[in-house]
């Protein structure tokens, strides 16, 4: 089976129509154990038959498909596109039962009755809404955790090809953070409630009840049924993993109904959201040269500017494009588009005892330059079976193989694109390719080899429940997981030819690069195995009393092992295998490593209620790491958590009848963050750092880090108060929650205070930071209908702040300096105050050794008339937004809906480095931003940027930038055909949408760049998406 | 569970599965063990198994090797000097560029591990030398209490002796007197460091060396498979070095002839140890190590699999070297006009003028120089690997030679590219795993040791001559430094043949120091020649430029370098070189 799957999928790429047949046969398959059991319309025993229609309780319309089943036995009918059915039942005592999906089951005693019209009432949302929790669901009415979830419907709204990117501002508490747009390398910053630790602040990422780190961006989004974040000590339920917050993606499965296809297709065209825009030759030239005159000690007279005057104005007039060119190296080099596409089918449905979801995706994006063979396909398998095998027992199985191909030429990337000097030609006005500077020119990527990922992850879930029947509330549920993933990776380098052009010949000469022709292919293995076993307990007691007990056990392996060949100096080009290249010892090398990592684990959860008003709540894990040294692997996890649904009580609902829901919860608990490298309570020592003796090599071996025996968890205590409301009839909704987390032993290198003299190679992490985080989220739900016009509105906003109360500092030699009191990501930075403008400026203030006319003037914060390190404060500068907002309206009018979406984040500050290094003699280009304005020897008193080759002694807060933006994030079209137009074709649903992602940015002071990334302006901004579509259901 | 999805008649078992199904999952739950846990590395090996195993405490010997930075780093110290011009903005060559080197900033030139962050090429040596010492001690602790029968434990403890001696000697030359450690401490151990003398370290490095050379052979011939092993000879280079600094002005206020005496003496031991001048000054710089000569005492070596890109880093754009960019290694004016004239003479007197006697014709500055200069530099009109080299720029301004600085930036904006080390032979590109070696030690050095403490001890006659016989080589062939320069004369004249015979080999930044005329080399300007094609006539104009202006950037106290700020926070009893606070 797996090997067919992975061996096949490459290949569907002859279209749907090849894959229809596919999912046709395979439903086939699939039903065969339905049509033996079900035995539709055929039955012995009749004695009675019972005609009748079912329709939709609200609208009258028929339900087509719903199931018509007598209770306790095996006899059962669909529902016709009437909505009518004919069933025998054995007697006239008997039971039926009608089910539909989306609909609330109903029974009906037949009672001698030969006529039975039914309607069904629609299962109502919201209140009833089912949450994923922890191995589990729980009522959102008597939930009492700080747990945020999106709908898979609304995921889907984004086309982005990763569906990380779509939930940006959908989740109050979760901070994303797009930090470059590169396809197929996106970068998210995904943390839950800003950062808590000075490590690694990853929430811990599950799907389908399996941490499967590292694969939520391969999602198929159309498979998502929905996401949850466990933010608060709910999360305890994951114990050593869960400090960071915890994300549950459940994905699809079928129910009970006659088979339902559903196809979309989307089609889009994507651009970076801005191209910072570079000087041009001239201001380059110019720039440069007052660099060179500053650079030689602004002599007076007998200065030789590096580019001539009459070479700027060469460059001006374009009158010699070959030797005087000015190009726009990002102009040349990207499109202004790419294309992706996206197509997806998925069919579901079920019978009483089987229920399928099939789901087959493909995408497609191409990359943004311009003579780079960039390409990046994936496919998504998912197909997902549950069976009923009794009444008390259901197995399962999903299985799930996402095959994709990352194609892309080598030695191109977005910074060395905008830094390429604009006076050096990239393409001659013949349309031959010049080399650019190191005959680097990304104009010659194609010719160069090329990069291939091939990724065949594969995973699978195999589960079984039953419910004991001798003990009524008890069930058993086990699960099987096994994910591999094979990643197969190629990098082909070949010189490759281009023209220059001869001052002297006047001839356009063809040369090649030097490189030699090369080959380097590593093959990786991931496998990740878990198992799961629970065992739960439900049981109302005395009628008012709610108890729900569940305990498991999990044990975790996963492995890691890669092997690596390389060869060079192959005799031809023509075949990028590794046996074609060289064997001589000395052009080939090889290269391999491998780890292993477990878990064992037990946990359990404890619910009681009474009468649904009040909530009780208890977990816990007993969590053992193989990361952490004998003895000291297990640790156990508690919390608890409680709620008192004010509005269940009669002084609420007497008085203040508009209450649909009110409810306050609160919950305390413990929980470890284990994100630290393995094995640093061993002293170990690696292989490597060889010397040569006598011209031969002799193997060397090395520690590079210390041990620490007593390495252990940092250890994260939450507490979280809430208050959930839902009035006038969910006309208004809100969700108000308040948070303070204190995370402690966190593992930090001592390195400030440990001198350097001791010669200990990297220390090793110890328990002894510790971060206080606090913060709130805030979400406001309108929901209303006004004749045809249904709306909503969904506004939130989270923040997170947090402090260091403790970390090794050496007591710095200024107090301002400090890092303790500060946020996670402050950093320290000379505090700027504008430009020396002019001599006389330079020669009364202080100013660093280096420092020039035209330079930032720094502050002497601690006066001692020098400019030193110790001028520099510690600012509350994180990258890390404090605050995040997100704005989203849904307006449905007869066909059309319009979902208009913002996000924004505040109190962000980002850092260009790439703004200090201006003018400087590695002939990097520069921003217009950087240049307009800046201080010439003509330009003294009115300038707003340092001058040419600015000196600066350190990073200063001149470059460090208010991060704070709003921008659309998301607007969709979107027109359904109506029922009796589609069904006319033959179809049951037509629905066509335009939409756009990124389509609009206001930044505060960010505009010469995107303000989502950080760091240099160098960085490939993220995408702006435009967007059509179509979602066929038949 | 596949098992049970395969069953087909479902109904019929379906009591069977009734029981079975929870009796597997019971078993499956018992299955699961605690022992899951216990996995050992894969990919490392505990300390255990090291000290216990001869190979692998051999592995753990032949490491410490790499403790001593070698010069094949992005940044030759070189550009850190008047030798080059140093275009790069970044990774530490910045602030010896500008001289603007203080306790904040210094560690940018500490190196670490990767491409760029070695790029410094261990400048500030303080962090990685305490490294390797703390691994020499615990080593040589390790041998004391190790029962592993091994034939060669003493002479890799008297290996590690001589590394340890040769890292505080590398200390003290940037720092001078620094804390020294004998002994292995722990996690935990509350220690505050203070600094020794630069005297104690001198005697301390004394220790190790004579331990070191009791136990370890005279010599290895370069073709050994031992050889780049610290042997005897090699200790006594190190001696030799050692002493002559300790001598120098800046670590002999006092100027003590006994001081210099030392040195004579321990170069005078090496001088009748077999070693001579290797006859090609220009082939001697392009050898991997085992290749045959009798010159280099200790080097490095690299090898296809271990090896360097020196030469990429400081080539032009020829090959796609970096040697307009981030290496930007391109030999300045300043080292040119020191090379002497093809007939002995100083192009220049020390006033600046030109030097009369010497022949030399400004408007053809590369013309009858000392043939060393062509060794080390690669300038307009010259050959290398076939390809002739032309950095000139039309009068006009509208053509120009492939090599000049106008075609593009990469080319060296000197107009001049590094020569020595360069091969000659051999692929030459980014995906090439270099392996010329590094020499540490050459007899010529040792020369050049004992001429100056002689000089110092005013036997001015042997001083010219082992001058002399420096440039004597077969391929330079100088004339005599005359008998009439004596004095002033002479000790300029022999600082300058230190400059030019070991150029580029990371000499030169130190020299300036212990010298004490720093004060005057690295404020001067740094300087090229522009050449100026005329196109109707043939002929080349040569114009001076500066490049770089930084007079009085650099302060006397600089000769030492400052231990870094958060090293002194850390320690506080840990004094600052003065003028730093």
């Amino acid at each position: 089976m797996k090997k067919n799957l992975l061996y096949y999928f490459p290949l569907i790429k002859t279209g749907i129509k090849r894959f229809l047949l596919t999912i046709n046969l395979a439903l086939i398959v699939a039903c065969l154990n339905l049509i033996q059991v079900d035995a539709i319309g055929v039955t012995d025993q009749q004695q009675l038959q019972v005609r009748g229609k079912v329709t939709d309780s609200e609208t009258g319309e028929p339900l087509a498909g719903a199931t018509v089943l007598v209770k306790g036995t095996n006899i059962g009918v669909l529902t016709s596109v009437e909505g009518t059915f004919s069933i025998g039942v054995p007697d006239g005592s008997a039971i039926l039962a009608f089910s539909f999906v989306g609909y609330k089951t109903r029974e009906e005693n037949v009672s001698g009755r030969t006529t039975l019209d039914v309607t069904l009432a629609p299962e109502t949302t919201g209140l009833e809404e089912v949450v994923v929790v922890g191995y589990g669901t729980q009522k959102k009415e008597t939930m009492t955790g700080s747990i945020s979830k999106v709908e898979g419907a609304e995921i889907v709204k984004n086309p982005s090809v990763n569906v990380t990117t779509s939930l940006a501002g959908k989740l109050p508490g979760l901070v994303i953070n797009q930090r470059t747009g590169q396809p197929g390398a996106e970068n998210l910053s995904i943390l839950v409630r800003g950062r808590g630790t000075f490590n690694d602040n990853n929430p811990l990422i599950v799907i389908d009840g399996v941490p499967r780190d590292n694969t939520l961006q391969d999602l198929n989004a159309q498979d998502i049924e929905s996401i949850t974040v466990l933010k608060d000590a709910s999360a305890a339920i994951y114990g050593a993993r869960a400090a960071n917050g915890v994300i549950l993606i459940t994905t699809k499965q079928g129910s009970q109904s006659s088979p339902k296809f559903n196809l979309t297709y989307n089609y889009a065209i994507n651009q970076p959201t801005i191209n910072p825009d570079m000087e041009d030759a001239v201001v380059f030239a110019e720039s440069y040269n007052e660099a060179e005159w500053y650079r030689q000690g602004r002599p007076a007279t007998g200065f030789v500017p590096f580019y001539t005057a009459e070479a700027i104005q060469k460059y001006r007039d374009g009158s010699d494009p070959i030797l005087y060119p000015n190009t726009d190296w990002s102009d040349v080099s990207t499109r202004n588009w790419a294309t992706q596409q996206n197509a997806n089918l998925q069919v579901s449905g079920g019978s009483n005892n089987v229920r399928y979801l099939l789901s087959f995706g493909a995408s497609d994006q191409g990359g943004n330059y311009v003579h780079v063979d960039d390409s990046y396909r994936r496919y998504n398998a998912r197909i997902k079976v549950d069976v009923d095998l009794s009444e008390n027992l259901t197995v399962g199985a999903n299985i799930n193989a996402i095959p994709s191909n990352r194609h892309a030429s080598v030695g191109t990337d977005f910074a060395s694109i905008l830094l390429s000097n604009p006076t050096v030609v990239a393409i001659y006005p013949n349309g031959l390719i010049a080399p650019g500077r190191f005959r680097q020119s990304s104009l010659l990527s194609d010719r160069r080899g090329f990069n291939e990922i091939k990724n065949y992850p594969f995973q699978s879930t195999f589960t079984a429940s039953y419910k004991v029947p001798f003990l009524r509330g008890l069930t058993l549920d086990a699960s099987y997981n096994y994910d591999l993933r094979n990643q197969f990776q190629k990098t082909f380098g070949k010189p490759a030819w281009y023209h220059e052009y001869n001052v002297i010949t006047k001839e356009y000469d063809m040369a090649w690069t030097i490189q030699p022709i090369e080959v380097r292919d590593t093959y990786s293995r991931w496998t990740n195995s878990l198992f799961n076993f629970r065992i739960s307990y439900k049981r109302t007691i005395a009628e008012n009393h709610n108890v729900s007990a569940m305990f498991g056990t999990e044990q975790q392996k996963a492995d890691y092992s890669y092997v690596m060949a390389y060869r060079k100096n192959f005799v031809s080009a023509v075949i990028p295998q590794i046996n074609v290249g060289s064997t001589s010892a000395t052009d080939a090398e090889t290269g391999g490593s491998a780890s292993e990592s477990a878990y064992n684990n037990f946990f359990g959860r404890l619910n009681y209620d009474f009468k649904s008003k009040y909530l009780l709540e208890f977990v816990f894990r007993y969590d053992g790491s193989q990361i952490f040294p004998e003895g000291k692997r297990y640790g156990f996890f508690p919390a608890v958590s409680a709620g008192w649904r004010l509005s269940e009580e009669s002084f609420i609902k007497d008085n203040l009848p508009f209450v649909d829901e009110l409810k306050l919860r609160g919950s305390y608990g413990e929980l470890g963050n284990d994100r630290v490298p393995a094995y640093q309570y061993l002293q170990a020592f690696q292989f490597g750092n060889n010397y040569v003796f006598g011209g031969k090599d002799s193997p060397g071996i090395y520690s590079s880090r210390m041990p620490n025996p007593d390495i252990t968890w940092e250890v994260s205590k939450k507490l979280d108060f809430g208050l959930e409301a839902s009035l006038w009839n969910s006309l208004l909704g809100a969700e108000l929650t308040i948070f303070s987390e204190t995370r402690s032993n966190i593992l930090l290198q001592p390195v400030l205070s440990v001198s350097h003299v001791f010669g200990f190679p990297a220390l090793p992490d110890q328990n002894i930071g510790e971060v206080k985080n606090h913060g709130f989220e805030l979400m406001l739900t309108h929901r209303n209908t006004i004749r045809q016009l249904t709306y909503s509105v969904n506004a939130n906003i989270s923040f997170a702040r947090s402090k260091i109360i403790f970390m090794d500092e050496v007591p710095p030699a200024e107090p301002y300096m400090e890092q303790t009191g500060h946020p996670l990501g402050s950093g320290l930075y000379y505090k700027s105050d504008g430009i020396i403008n002019t001599q006389e400026e330079y020669a009364n203030y202080p100013h660093g050794n280096g420092a020039q006319v035209g330079d930032m003037m720094l502050v002497d914060l601690n006066k001692d008339g020098k400019i030193t390190g110790n001028d520099r404060y510690m600012t509350n500068s994180s990258p890390i937004p404090e605050y995040v907002i997100g704005l989203t309206t849904n307006l449905q009018y007869k066909g059309f809906d319009l979902l208009l979406y913002f996000q924004g984040q505040t109190n962000a500050w980002s850092y260009d480095g790439g703004l200090e290094s201006f003018a400087r003699t590695n002939l990097d280009n520069n921003t217009v931003f950087r240049a307009t304005n800046r201080w010439t020897k003509d330009n003294q008193e009115g300038a707003t940027m340092p001058r040419a080759d600015a000196w600066q002694p350190g990073t200063t807060d001149f470059f460090l930038y208010d991060a704070t933006f709003i921008r659309i994030k998301n607007l969709e079209l979107g027109y359904s055909l109506g029922n009796n137009l589609s069904k006319r074709i033959g179809l049951n649903d037509v629905r066509v949408f335009v939409s756009g992602t990124n389509l609009l940015t206001w930044a505060k002071e960010i505009t010469w760049r995107d303000p989502e990334i950080n760091g240099s302006f160098g960085t490939y901004p993220p995408l702006r998406i435009i967007n059509v579509g179509i979602n066929v259901n038949f | 569970m596949l098992v049970l999805m395969s069953i087909f008649k479902i109904s019929e078992i379906m009591k069977t599965i009734k029981i079975i199904i929870p009796v597997i999952l019971l078993i499956l739950f018992s299955i699961s063990c605690e022992n899951i846990l216990d996995i050992s590395p894969q990919d490392r090996i505990a300390e255990d198994a090291v000290w216990s195993d001869a190979n692998l405490i051999r592995a753990y010997q032949t490491e410490l090797y790499n403790a001593v930075p070698h010069g094949f780093f992005i940044h030759m110290y070189s550009k850190y000097t008047d030798e080059a011009f140093n275009n790069a903005p970044c990774c530490g060559a910045n602030i010896f560029k500008l001289n603007t080197y203080t306790p904040d900033n210094i560690a940018e030139a500490g190196g670490g591990t990767g491409f760029w962050a070695s790029g410094s090429g261990y400048m500030y040596y303080w962090d990685r030398a305490y490294e390797y010492i703390r691994k020499i001690n615990v080593f040589l602790n390790k041998m004391q209490e190790s029962d592993v029968q091994m034939s060669d434990k003493d002479q890799l403890i008297g290996e590690a002796r001589f590394l340890r001696a040769f890292i505080y000697f590398n200390l003290i030359e940037r720092f001078g007197g620094v804390p020294i450690v004998d002994e292995v401490y722990e996690l935990g151990d509350e220690v505050q460091f203070t600094r020794n003398t630069f005297d104690e370290c001198v005697t301390f490095i004394e220790q190790d060396i004579s331990a070191a050379k009791a136990v370890l052979p005279d010599k290895y011939s370069s073709t050994d498979s031992k050889y780049g092993r610290a042997s005897g000879v090699v200790c006594q280079a190190l001696l030799s070095r050692l002493y002559l600094y300790a001598a120098s002005p800046l670590f002999s206020p006092t100027k003590s002839q006994q001081k210099w005496q030392k040195a004579a003496d321990a170069a005078e031991a090496l001088l009748n140890k077999g070693f001579a001048l290797y006859p090609d000054y220009n082939k001697l710089f392009q050898m991997s190590q085992g290749a045959s000569n009798d010159e280099v005492i200790f080097s490095r070596g690299f090898t296809t699999a271990n090896g360097h890109q020196g030469p990429m880093h400081n080539f032009n754009r020829r090959y796609e070297g970096y040697g307009g960019w981030w290496g930007s290694n391109g030999p300045s004016a300043n080292l040119i006009d020191d090379y002497d004239m093809i007939n002995g003479e100083p192009a220049f007197l020390p006033n600046g003028s030109v030097n009369p006697a010497s022949g030399y014709d400004p408007t053809q500055p590369f013309k009858n120089r000392d043939p060393r200069f062509e060794a080390t530099i690669l300038h307009d009109d010259m050959y290398f690997r076939g390809a002739h080299f032309e950095m000139w720029i039309a009068e006009d301004g509208l053509s120009w030679g492939y090599d000049s600085y106008k075609a593009t930036g990469d080319n060296p904006r000197t107009n001049t590219v590094l020569l020595k080390f360069m091969p000659e032979e051999g692929p030459f590109n980014w995906q090439t795993q270099f392996t010329i070696q590094w020499p540490f030690f050459r007899i010529a050095e040792i020369y050049l040791n004992y001429a100056e403490a002689k000089f110092e001890l005013g036997d001015e006659a042997t001083a010219r001559e082992y001058v002399n016989k420096v440039r004597k080589r077969t391929s330079v062939n100088l004339p005599d430094i005359p008998a009439t320069v004596t004095g002033e004369d002479l000790r300029r004249r022999i600082y300058n043949e230190r400059r030019i015979e070991l150029a580029f080999e990371n000499h030169r930044f130190f020299d300036v120091r212990r010298w004490k005329i720093a004060t005057t080399v690295e404020n001067a300007k740094i300087t090229t020649y522009d050449i100026y094609l005329n196109k109707t006539t043939s002929v080349k104009r040569y114009e001076k430029v500066v490049l770089l202006d930084r007079s009085n950037t650099f302060k006397d106290y600089q000769s030492l370098l400052p231990i870094a700020q958060d090293e002194i926070q850390r320690n506080p009893e840990l004094d600052q070189n003065p003028g730093y606070d």
